[in-house]
């Protein structure tokens, strides 16, 4: 029976050529889609690597009449004050460089001759327990860190991983970084900072405790609040810090309507994208719903003949399902054929499997979605009785 | 619309070596306001090896006693054996297999497939059969070779005349080796001489192969041709 329908396929290819078409076009449009939909999937779900729930982001306003014991003390005083008010669990100072503000930082260094590359941030000492950052090995910065003969240095896991040899540890590794030696002193898990579809790069923790690499001092707090923390909490932070600073340059954010923000330039296509891909998908149902529809009234005494001449109603309704797959079939392998080009050439410097998994998920959205448009038109079909069409034509 | 199973009983054999037997058979086509009897208390035995014809002026309900007697129409009352089996449901697999198996359908309209060769309509009936690709096409080209157009087996049908088109759908109705062919005006849609070659070729095959046919036809001239003819009138046998 299959070689049956592949030749009447065949030899209604001119009738059947504008359904093939579309679903070429859809399935290249889908496999595009899919495959942008699971590359950034696959980035969201790699952790964060620090908690952005219930945390704030404060930006103040250090004044720059201050000389370096002035600083240190003004800072010492922001961190007491604002770690005394009831409702505030932790809080720490960070530089220039913070989660989803949009600013990079990057140097690079040298060991063993191999050329380094890293993403800059500069934390304080309280910093990895106010943003609970995982350390997998070694330790986080103490204070006493700054004065230490070889200053110190904090990487994240793809720091490790690529300038790390296999299975090998960089704790105590001495390398230059930016200048100067450094000593790595402690490795986190992920870290990444500028969105959840960041790509997870190596970062570097450099630690100065209140000062960052320009010497500037460090001007943004990291604030845990608890989960029932009021609003009011806002106001006091905001008091406090532009009293010690005298300054009403003071900026609250939440980090997580923050990490909302910094997400948008790929949700927002994203989703775009889906819904245009879905009308398409609609479209396809609707259009294989009218070109079966016609077929099956077009076709309604080719119908009786087979009723006739022994089909069963399962027979003609698998015969309609069956054509209708063959069709798509042909359009999801040359469309596969085209979509297997941008791996297989390396086309886009992605990781082959997202370009994989586009064609897979494609190939079965399309299929599910013929399959049931196939179906209710095809049942029609088998329910038509010979004595009624067989007279018709 | 019945809904009873779809059984073929085989312990009610009718008397004698009757093909087709239709004892009390009615039909009646209803609306809402309106009932219509197509046909009316047929009695009719068809012995294996006859060429029956059947005529009667339009809307007698030749069409429908055909269609009866192809299980493509349910009677509203009667009885229906064919080959010594005894129908008791139209809607199922079971009817379908009978149909495949026993039954051979020529139409005045050809019914052929357009896009498929000639040899591949002529295959259909064998397509829902458990048959290997290689021995359907062996029967269809000795379906082919009977009817005399195996030179045009891999034509298309819109490139045969309207004999041709008539002989593809009677080898399509032998290729099965069905015991009863039934024909709905086979020669209505052609010329005399044309509808001569199908005749000849309808009396061949029963003489030859003892294939047991109904038709149904205008033409007093073809009906002559075969052993016994049955008159229609709205609805009921008149000889």
């Amino acid at each position: 029976m299959f070689s049956h329908l592949l030749k009447l396929m065949w030899n209604k290819r001119r009738a059947n050529s504008l359904l093939f078409l579309e679903i070429l076009l859809a399935f290249i449009v889908l496999f595009g889609v899919l495959g942008f939909c699971f590359f950034n999937l696959d980035r969201y779900n790699s952790p964060l690597g620090f908690e952005y729930e219930n945390t704030w982001q404060v930006e103040l306003d250090i004044p720059d009449d201050l000389d370096s014991t002035g600083n240190h003390q003004l800072q010492e005083s922001i961190l007491r004050e604002i770690g005394s008010l009831p409702d505030v669990e932790d809080v720490a100072f960070l530089g220039p460089v913070t989660p989803f503000g949009g600013s990079t930082w990057r140097s690079g260094g040298e060991h063993n001759g191999q050329n380094i590359s890293a993403m800059i941030m500069f934390p304080d000492e309280h910093y990895a327990e106010t943003a609970k950052l995982n350390i997998r090995e070694g330790r986080w910065f103490v204070a006493e860190d700054r004065i230490a003969k070889t200053a110190t240095m904090v990487v994240n896991k793809a720091f490790l991983e690529r300038y790390g040899s296999p299975g090998g540890s960089l704790i105590d590794t001495i390398m230059v970084y930016n200048g100067i030696d450094r000593k790595i002193i402690g490795i986190t898990s992920d870290f990444k900072y500028h969105s959840n579809f960041a790509r997870n790069e190596p970062l570097v923790f450099l630690f100065d405790r209140y000062l960052d690499e320009a010497e500037d001092p460090l001007e943004y707090l990291t604030v845990r609040v608890t989960p029932s923390a009021p609003a009011s909490l806002e106001e006091d932070i905001y008091k406090r810090v532009a009293l010690l600073t005298k300054s009403p340059d003071v900026t609250i954010n939440r980090l997580a309507n923050e990490r909302v923000q910094a997400n948008q330039p790929i949700t927002i296509p994203m989703t775009i994208m889906v819904i245009i891909s879905g009308f398409l998908l609609i479209n396809i149902a609707l259009g294989l719903f009218g070109v079966l529809f016609t077929q099956i009234n077009r076709r309604r005494s080719e119908i009786g003949l087979r009723k006739a001449m022994g089909a069963t109603g399962g027979e003609v309704t698998r015969q309609f399902i069956l054509e209708t797959l063959i069709v798509t079939l042909g359009g999801l392998l040359i469309g596969t054929f085209f979509a297997i080009q941008v791996p297989l050439l390396d086309l886009l410097p992605i990781d082959d499997k997202f370009f994989y998994w586009g064609i897979l998920g494609s190939i079965v959205i399309i299929l599910t979605i013929v399959m049931i448009c196939a179906l209710i038109p095809s049942r029609l079909a088998s329910r038509l009785h010979p004595a009624d069409v067989l007279h018709e034509g | 619309m019945t809904t009873s199973q779809p059984t073929i009983s085989t312990n009610q054999t009718p008397a004698g070596n009757a093909m087709i037997e239709l004892t009390n058979v009615g039909k009646a086509y209803r609306t809402d306001t309106i009932e219509t009897l197509a046909l009316q208390k047929m009695n009719l035995t068809v012995p294996s090896g006859e060429f029956l014809s059947i005529m009667g002026p339009s809307g007698c309900g030749k069409s429908t006693l055909l269609n009866i007697m192809g299980l493509i129409d349910e009677p509203s009352e009667g009885t229906v054996s064919l080959a010594g089996q005894r129908i008791e449901g139209y809607n199922g697999n079971a009817i379908a297999r009978f149909r495949n198996e026993q039954l051979g359908f020529i139409f005045q309209s050809f019914h052929l497939i357009n896009d498929l060769s000639v040899v591949d309509n002529v295959e259909l009936p064998l397509l829902y059969r458990r048959m290997s690709g290689s021995e359907r096409k062996r029967l269809s080209l000795e379906a082919l070779a009977r009817v005399g157009l195996s030179n045009r087996a891999t034509h298309f049908p819109n490139q045969l005349s309207g004999g041709q088109k008539q002989r593809v759908a009677i080898a399509r109705a032998i290729v099965g080796k069905p015991n009863i062919i039934l024909a709905d005006e086979p020669t209505g849609n052609l010329d005399s001489h044309m509808g001569d070659e199908i005749m000849d070729i309808l009396l061949k095959l029963n003489e030859e192969l003892g294939t047991t046919i109904v038709m149904v036809t205008h033409d007093e001239r073809m009906a002559k041709k075969t052993h016994r003819l049955v008159r229609l009138s709205d609805g009921e046998r008149v000889s």
